[in-house]
Formats: structure tokens, C-alpha cells, sequence
């Protein structure tokens, strides 16, 4: 007999902010599927459970009426399902694609980061996160979107904002207002630069939306979630796999002496800390899973996070960053059809450009001893600050 | 159902009973065949579902179009003139005993 959801009340959302990962092994062993009271959602944490709710978007549609995403950016192609998602998605696939990536984007990711090592490199010390991961990310983001005449600072607050109101499920007022305002800043660039793309196409997201006549409010929710969704991650996973490298001095080394290693770096990075720990999905019809019984309009979360370092894939050393473990699908960019559209964009820019590029030019770059790494979140998750130490050149 | 013959990373030659109105990539899966990740669920956006078709079915399909093909250049193992995303070649359309050769490795 399947059991009902069992509820787990006794951990609170401020330590799963700290680490939750001790709290991901308990419940992959004695809960997988269970109730977590003080987030309001069913949560998901093993790896074959996630591949198997991807798989069935009927029983586990996107599109959810209740979805703080719809009420803070519109409804976007994240939140829809079927073939209505696909023909949206499909209207993108060129602008994100790995031949575009190579011949269009990459060039622009090495400017952007030769410009920014130049930057630091005379300073001999910093926060990798904010002075580099940071604008990193969010000038990439501006080029990749299509409004390139965006300070990446503005860029910088609208992804927070839009992110803070969709997980403002205290339903505070003040997030609520920040969005608000965001939106504006963020309506006002799409029209200026629509209406330059009309005229000159190019290969940006907006540009593509714009050849295909969308209605206004469409572009608007799709470029919020582009800004919602890119710009956190590209910076999480280059703070993350820094992180990860400069913690331990022969994966270091390894990819100094050969930079195409940057890329594994990266894919074992987003691997070890998910920077998307969790997202949303429904129940649409009462079902099992993990002999587990989810009642129809149950709300589940995704721990992403939790399956990319479920033992039973990654074995016991699964909570170490190894970029020599054996090759394995991980869901740091989920499965199935909402299969992170940045992924080949991220793959790039983070793990062919960005760290190689660091790397490369700041000799002895380490950690500030006096100054440790933090790290948190558990919805989106990465470094909070970055500090080290490298010789001024 | 369609015969097909499915040749996995490891060398065996398992034959395989498919469904016409599923996906090659879906074919093979549901046939419990390890040797296809498919990361993105037949959405041709990750290029984990790559196989080697026999001359047959080269000579019976469409070619592969300018996406399948861009996609196909970041195959894990190096793609071929007989390379394709499965997720984008459809059961009905292959002949009756097309042979399909899984790559070593998807990622
Ligand atoms: S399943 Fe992803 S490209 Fe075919």
C-alpha cells in the first residue's frame, strides 16, 4: 500500500538557506516524496523521480494558476506545457543554439571577459563574485536578450527583484513594489530595442520574438523569465566553479595547464552545487511516486539540487566537487522539455571563456585566507561572496 | 511495429519491436536499451540522443535539417554522414530491419 505524504515540519527555510544538502541526504533516505510544511510544497529529491515527473507533463504540467512566476512576469513559455511550450520554445532554439553560441556569442563572452580580467588583475585583491562573476553574467545576459544598451547594473537588480517576487510566498508588499518597478525599467528596454530589431534583426532573443510578430505581453513575460533565469545561474556557476577549483590545488592546476578542462570543471560545478536547487511543477491527477501517494493539485518542487547528488547516481562521494568522476547525466539544467534553453550559452560562456580566462591572467590566484567564502540559498544557490588574493599585475 | 535492429555501445545486437508513432530516441528507450541519455526529452536541444543509421535508412529518411545538423556538431562522440538525433527521426518512417548504431558514449 502506497503511503500518504508524509510532512515534514521540523526544519525551517533559514537552515535549508544555510545548507540543505544534510537536510536533501535525510529526506532521499526516509521521505523522497514528502510535504515540506514550511515552504507549502511536496518535495522531490531523488534523481529517478525528477527524470520520471519530466517525462509526464500531463500527470506534472509547468502551468500552474497559483504560479507567483505568472504574477510577477506574465505568463511565460516556462509555465506552459505541450505543444503550445514547444512552437514558443521553438521561436528561441536558433538565438540559443550551440552553432550560434560558437560563431556569434562566443567572440562577445571573450571581450566581455578580457575587459573585465584587465580590470582586476592590477588590483591584487577583490570579491571574484561581484567583481567578476557579476557583471560577467549580466553584460553577457544584455547582449544574449537583446538589449544591449542596458546598464548590466539595472540588469543586475531587475533579475533580483523579478526573482525575490516569485518566491515571495509570504506575500509581502515590498517585494511586490520592487517588481513593479523592475517591470517598467524592463518594458521601457524592450520597446526602445524592439523597435530597432525590427528594422535590423540580429540573433538576440528579443530580435527573434520580434521577426515572429509575438503580441506585447508575450515578449514581456519570455524576456522577464530570460532575465529571471539567466543571470543568476551564468554567475553562481562561474563563482561556484571557482570556488570549487581554488579548493583544491590539483583540479586547479589541471586546468590552468590545459584550459579545455574548463568545461568539465563547469559541468561537475553546476553538478556539485545546482544553481536552480528547485523548481515548481503540479499534480494534475492523484499519483505515486516513491510509493508515495500525491493527491491531484498537490504543488511539488523539483529539488534539482537534491537529485545531483542522490548516492545511488553518484555514489558516496557524491558531495565533493571532482571533475574526474566518471561522466554521468546530472539535472542541473533539468530534463525534458524545459531542458535549460541557456544550457550550450552557459557551457561557453562560464567553462570555456570566463574561468579559463581568470585563471590565466591572475597568477597565484587564491582564496583570502582571512576572508572565507560564503555561500547560500536553496531555491537558487551559490556564492554570496568570493574573496581572494592574487599578485597585482 | 516496426523490426528494428538496435546495435548498443557495448557491441550487442538487440532486436527491437517499434511503436510507427513514437520517436526513434523513444523506441529505443522504451526498449529498456541503455546508450541514449536524451537530456531534453526529443527537443533536439541537447544531442544526447545521437545514433548511426544504416545506408538503408539514410536512403528512406529526409535529411537531417540546419538545426539537427548544428546540434549534431556537439555530439559527444564525433558525428558521421550517417549521424542523427533519434528524437527527430520518427519509427514510421524508417524501413522494416533498418540497423541503428548506438555511439560509445552520449556525454
Ligand atoms: S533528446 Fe535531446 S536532442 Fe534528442
Amino acid at each position: 500500500m502506497p503511503r500518504p505524504l508524509p510532512v515534514i515540519d521540523d526544519v525551517s527555510l533559514a537552515e535549508m538557506y544555510d545548507d540543505p544538502y544534510p537536510i536533501y541526504a535525510r529526506l532521499r533516505q526516509e521521505a523522497p516524496v514528502a510535504w515540506l510544511a514550511p515552504a507549502n510544497i511536496a518535495l522531490i529529491t531523488r534523481f529517478d523521480d525528477m527524470i520520471a515527473i519530466e517525462r509526464d507533463d500531463e500527470t506534472f504540467p509547468a502551468n500552474d494558476p497559483r504560479s507567483l512566476q505568472i504574477r510577477s512576469m506574465g505568463h511565460s513559455l516556462m509555465r506552459r506545457d505541450g505543444a503550445e511550450h514547444a512552437s514558443e520554445r521553438a521561436v528561441l532554439v536558433k538565438s540559443f543554439s550551440p552553432p550560434m553560441v560558437k560563431s556569434h556569442w562566443s567572440p562577445l563572452f571573450r571581450e566581455i571577459a578580457d575587459e573585465l580580467v584587465g580590470d582586476i588583475a592590477p588590483r591584487g585583491q577583490g570579491d571574484l563574485f561581484t567583481d567578476f562573476a557579476a557583471p560577467m553574467a549580466a553584460r553577457a545576459l544584455a547582449q544574449i536578450i537583446g538589449i544591449p544598451e542596458t546598464d548590466w547594473r539595472d540588469l543586475l537588480w531587475w533579475s533580483q527583484a523579478l526573482i525575490d517576487a516569485t518566491g515571495n510566498y509570504a506575500d509581502l508588499p515590498e517585494p511586490w513594489e520592487r517588481c513593479a518597478r523592475a517591470s517598467e525599467g524592463i518594458d521601457a528596454a524592450i520597446d526602445h530595442h524592439a523597435a530597432l530589431w525590427a528594422k535590423a534583426p540580429n540573433p538576440s532573443a528579443l530580435s527573434a520574438m520580434v521577426a515572429a510578430g509575438w503580441p506585447i505581453e508575450r515578449i514581456r513575460a519570455d524576456i522577464k523569465v530570460i532575465i529571471g533565469g539567466g543571470l543568476n545561474e551564468p554567475r553562481d556557476s562561474i563563482g561556484t566553479v571557482l570556488l570549487g577549483l581554488l579548493s583544491d590545488a590539483a583540479q586547479l592546476e589541471a586546468v590552468k595547464a590545459d584550459p579545455a578542462l574548463g568545461r568539465k570543471a563547469f559541468e561537475e560545478a553546476v553538478r556539485w552545487v545546482a544553481p536552480i536547487g528547485m523548481y515548481p511543477r503540479r499534480v494534475a491527477r492523484e499519483t505515486v511516486l516513491s510509493d508515495t501517494v500525491l493527491p491531484a493539485g498537490t504543488a511539488i518542487g523539483l529539488s534539482a539540487a537534491s537529485a545531483c547528488r542522490d548516492e545511488s547516481h553518484f555514489g558516496e562521494s557524491a558531495g565533493r566537487f571532482d571533475m574526474n568522476r566518471p561522466k554521468a547525466q546530472h539535472l542541473a539544467f533539468g530534463s525534458g522539455p524545459h531542458f535549460c534553453l541557456g544550457t550550450w550559452m552557459a557551457r561557453s560562456m562560464v567553462g570555456d571563456i570566463a574561468v579559463p580566462a581568470l585563471l590565466d591572467a591572475l597568477p597565484e590566484l587564491r582564496l583570502d585566507p582571512q576572508n572565507p567564502p560564503r555561500m547560500g540559498g536553496w531555491v537558487f544557490r551559490g556564492p554570496l561572496s568570493l574573496p581572494a588574493i592574487w599578485s597585482p599585475k | 511495429m516496426t523490426k528494428l535492429t538496435v546495435i548498443t555501445p557495448a557491441g550487442e545486437s538487440r532486436a527491437v519491436e517499434a511503436d510507427p508513432s513514437t520517436s526513434l530516441m523513444e523506441a529505443i528507450r522504451d526498449a529498456g536499451i541503455d546508450g541514449i541519455v536524451a537530456e531534453c526529452g526529443g527537443t533536439a536541444a541537447c544531442a544526447t540522443c545521437h545514433v548511426f543509421v544504416d545506408e538503408a535508412a539514410q536512403a528512406a529518411l529526409e535529411p537531417a535539417d540546419e538545426h539537427e545538423e548544428g546540434m549534431l556538431e556537439f555530439a559527444a562522440v564525433e558525428a558521421t554522414a550517417a549521424s542523427r538525433l533519434s528524437c527527430q527521426v520518427r519509427v514510421a518512417d524508417l524501413p522494416e530491419g533498418a540497423v541503428v548504431t548506438l555511439p560509445d558514449t552520449q556525454l
